[in-house]
């Protein structure tokens, strides 16, 4: 599967003057659990260890968090970070294919991504499923099932 | 596989709101819906006919490092 580079707005500053747009290889993915879904953009991150989404999406797939599924970690800020964990059925189109991929995903659902908007696509669960081929230059990245997902 | 052209959110996202939650419609192209929680801004895209929208928020700070 093929996915763009996604162009999102950014406004100069003292460091980068000129800049009005970032380029970031994120995808828009299904999340969906029952009978409720919701669509978002998540970052393919591999510096992240799992897939984290911002907590507002847990109450429209109808999870109630906190649960006992609670995963600490840290990420830029000083504090620890809390991110709770429930399955969902994540689903990413594929053009080439003009069908939907759909895979198990082991989510977790977190309060301080609120402010980011969007999710990440880690190591566990999206990098252990997919073999990733990121062309910066070319604004695109390649996702490619691996033969035991 | 063909080479792809950037998806271009910018023009779509430049007057939105930093902070808030935006639902775009299915096809990226316009937003169908704003709101300070992810609750009202899908309610009011589906309100709006828009039955799977697009939810992200454009940050108040446009560098991203997580």
């Amino acid at each position: 599967m093929r996915f763009p580079y996604v162009l999102f707005p950014a406004r100069p500053d003292a460091a980068f003057p000129a800049r009005q747009a970032v380029a970031r290889p994120a995808l828009a993915i299904s999340l969906r659990r029952g009978g409720s879904d919701i669509i978002t953009y998540a970052l393919v991150d591999s510096g992240a260890d799992n897939c984290i989404f911002p907590a507002s999406l847990a109450g429209q797939l109808g999870i109630t968090i906190p649960n006992q599924n609670a995963y600490v970690f840290s990420g830029t800020q000083d504090a620890p970070q809390l991110a709770y964990f429930e399955t969902v059925t994540a689903s990413v189109w594929d053009v080439a294919a003009n069908r939907p991929h759909t895979f198990e995903l082991y989510a977790g659902f977190c309060a301080t991504l609120e402010h980011i908007g969007l999710g990440l696509l880690g190591q566990d669960g999206f990098f252990s499923r997919f073999t990733v081929a990121f062309d910066h230059r070319n604004r695109y990245f390649d996702v490619t099932p691996t033969p035991e997902s | 596989m063909a080479a792809m052209a950037p998806l271009d959110l910018t023009e779509v996202l430049k007057n939105a709101p930093p902070g808030d939650w935006i639902a775009l419609s299915n096809d990226e192209k316009r937003i169908v819906a704003t709101g300070r929680t992810l609750d009202e801004t899908v309610k009011a895209a589906k309100e709006s006919g828009e039955a799977h929208p697009i939810v992200l928020k454009v940050p108040p700070v446009s560098a991203l490092i997580v």
